[in-house]
C-alpha cells in the first residue's frame, strides 16, 4: 500500500491545501488572533510544513522547532482548544478538497501527535 | 537561497518560489546541479553600483518630487527599488517608475517629509549635474510572471504610485490584453499627482481603469483607497495584484485580498517604512 503522502497526491496536495487552510484558521475568531501581525509568507511557509508532516510527507519536523514558535503563544494563553480548532480546520479542508474520511482521520492523528510539543508540555 | 544572475538555475533548485523570485534568478542552493555554468550573487551583494548624474528634480505636488538621474546601461525591472545615497551616512531605498527601454534615466517619485534629512538636502542642495551613488536593483514588484491576459489589480498609496507606475508601463510595454485597474490614495486631491496622465491613459486604451482616491468626508469610504478598492473589487482570485504604499495599508490588504480568494503567489508588494529618526 502507498504512503499516505502519495495517496493524498503529494505536494501538489500540499500547494492545493494550504491556502485553504490558512484562510480557514483566519477566518476562524478562536485562533485568528494568534495570527495578528504575522508575515503572510512566512507563515505560509510554515504552513506548508505542517501540512507536509501532517500528511506523511517528507520533513525535517522536530519538536523543538515545534516548541520554539509556539513558547509565546502559549504565554499567551494557547491550550488545547485551539489546537482543536486547527485540527478541525484542517479536516474541514480536506473534505473540501474531497479527500476520504479515511484519510482525514490519518492526517488528523498525525496534526495530534505534535500537541505537546506545540503547547510546551 | 542564492541568486544566479548569469545562466539558468535547473527547475527543481527553483521548486517552491514565487514567479517573481523564479524571474530575478534565484534559487535554492541545497537542492540545484547546475546543468550550465551559473554566475551566482553573494547573498548581500545589491548588483550594480555606480555614480549617477542627477538629470532633473521637479516638483509632482506639494510635497512629492520627481528625481529623474542618468543611468545608462542598468539593469532592472520598472517597480523594483535602488538604494540611493547622497553620502555614506545618508541612503534610502526609493522605487523606480522608469521605464528601461523607454527611458534614459532613473524615475523616482519622492516624498518630502519636513524634517527627513534626504528630503531636506533635495529640496535644497540638489541640483541638475550633481552626482548620486545608486545601488541594486532589488525587490520582487515588478510585472515579469504575469501572464498577458490575466487581470491585474494595481493599489498604490502616496508615492506608492511611483512602483505602481512602473509596473503598469511595463504591462503596457509588453502588451498587456487582460484588464487593469488601478486604485491611488492620497491624503488630499493635491497629492494624486500624475493624475491627468493616467485619466488620459484610461481613456485612450479599453483595458485600463484608473480610479482616484483623496481623502475626503463626502466621497464614498471618506475617500480611503483601501475601502474604496475592496468593495469594487469582489473577485480576484485569478488577479495579478501589487500593492504598495504604508505599511498598514499593505498588510490590511494582502490579507483582505487573501481571504476573498487571492493566492499569495499572486500578490506583489512593497511596504513603505520612514527611514528611522537619528
Amino acid at each position: 500500500m502507498s504512503s499516505l503522502y502519495d495517496r493524498l497526491g503529494g505536494e501538489g496536495a500540499v500547494n492545493a491545501a494550504v491556502e485553504l487552510f490558512y484562510r480557514k484558521v483566519l477566518a476562524d475568531g478562536r485562533i485568528a488572533h494568534f495570527f495578528d501581525g504575522v508575515d503572510m509568507e512566512e507563515q505560509i511557509a510554515k504552513q506548508k510544513a505542517f501540512l507536509t508532516m501532517a500528511f506523511g510527507g517528507p520533513n525535517n519536523y522536530t519538536g523543538a522547532d515545534m516548541r520554539k514558535a509556539h513558547k509565546r503563544l502559549v504565554e499567551k494563553g494557547l491550550n488545547d482548544s485551539h489546537v482543536d480548532a486547527v485540527i478541525e480546520n484542517l479536516n474541514y479542508t480536506l473534505r473540501d478538497l474531497g479527500v476520504p474520511e479515511k484519510e482525514v482521520k490519518e492526517v488528523a492523528d498525525l496534526a495530534n501527535s505534535v500537541r505537546d510539543d506545540v503547547l510546551n508540555r | 537561497m542564492h541568486r544566479a544572475i548569469d545562466g539558468a538555475p535547473p527547475a527543481e533548485s527553483q521548486s517552491g518560489l514565487t514567479d517573481a523570485q523564479k524571474a530575478m534568478g534565484y534559487f535554492l542552493p541545497c537542492i540545484c546541479r547546475p546543468s550550465t555554468p551559473l554566475t551566482i550573487l553573494r547573498p548581500d551583494d545589491l548588483g550594480a553600483n555606480f555614480e549617477a548624474v542627477v538629470q532633473a528634480i521637479d516638483s509632482l505636488s506639494d510635497d512629492i518630487v520627481r528625481l529623474r538621474v542618468e543611468a545608462e546601461g542598468f539593469a532592472y525591472r520598472p517597480g523594483q527599488f535602488i538604494e540611493l545615497s547622497a553620502s555614506e551616512a545618508l541612503k534610502r531605498h526609493y522605487s523606480l517608475a522608469s521605464h528601461p527601454d523607454e527611458d534614459p534615466f532613473l524615475e523616482m517619485h519622492i516624498r518630502l517629509h519636513q524634517d527627513g534629512r534626504m528630503s531636506r538636502h533635495l529640496a535644497e542642495n540638489l541640483q541638475p549635474g550633481d552626482k548620486m551613488h545608486v545601488a541594486g536593483p532589488s525587490g520582487s514588484c515588478f510585472y515579469e510572471g504575469v501572464n498577458l491576459d490575466q487581470p491585474m489589480l494595481l493599489i498604490g498609496a502616496g508615492t506608492g504610485l511611483s512602483p505602481i507606475y512602473g509596473v503598469l508601463r511595463d504591462a503596457l510595454h509588453k502588451g498587456h490584453r487582460g484588464p487593469i485597474r488601478l486604485y491611488h490614495g492620497a491624503r488630499s486631491h493635491k497629492g494624486l499627482y500624475l493624475s491627468d496622465e493616467l485619466q488620459a491613459l484610461s481613456h485612450a486604451r479599453d483595458n485600463f481603469n484608473y480610479r482616484p482616491c483623496a481623502f475626503d468626508p463626502s466621497a464614498p469610504h471618506g475617500g480611503d483607497v483601501a475601502a474604496t478598492a475592496l468593495e469594487a473589487e469582489q473577485s480576484v482570485s485569478e488577479a495579478a495584484i501589487f500593492l504598495c504604499g504604508g505599511e498598514n495599508l499593505v498588510k490590511r490588504l494582502k490579507r483582505e485580498l487573501f481571504m476573498r480568494g487571492a493566492s499569495l503567489k499572486n500578490i506583489r508588494s512593497d511596504a513603505f517604512t520612514p527611514a528611522p529618526a537619528r
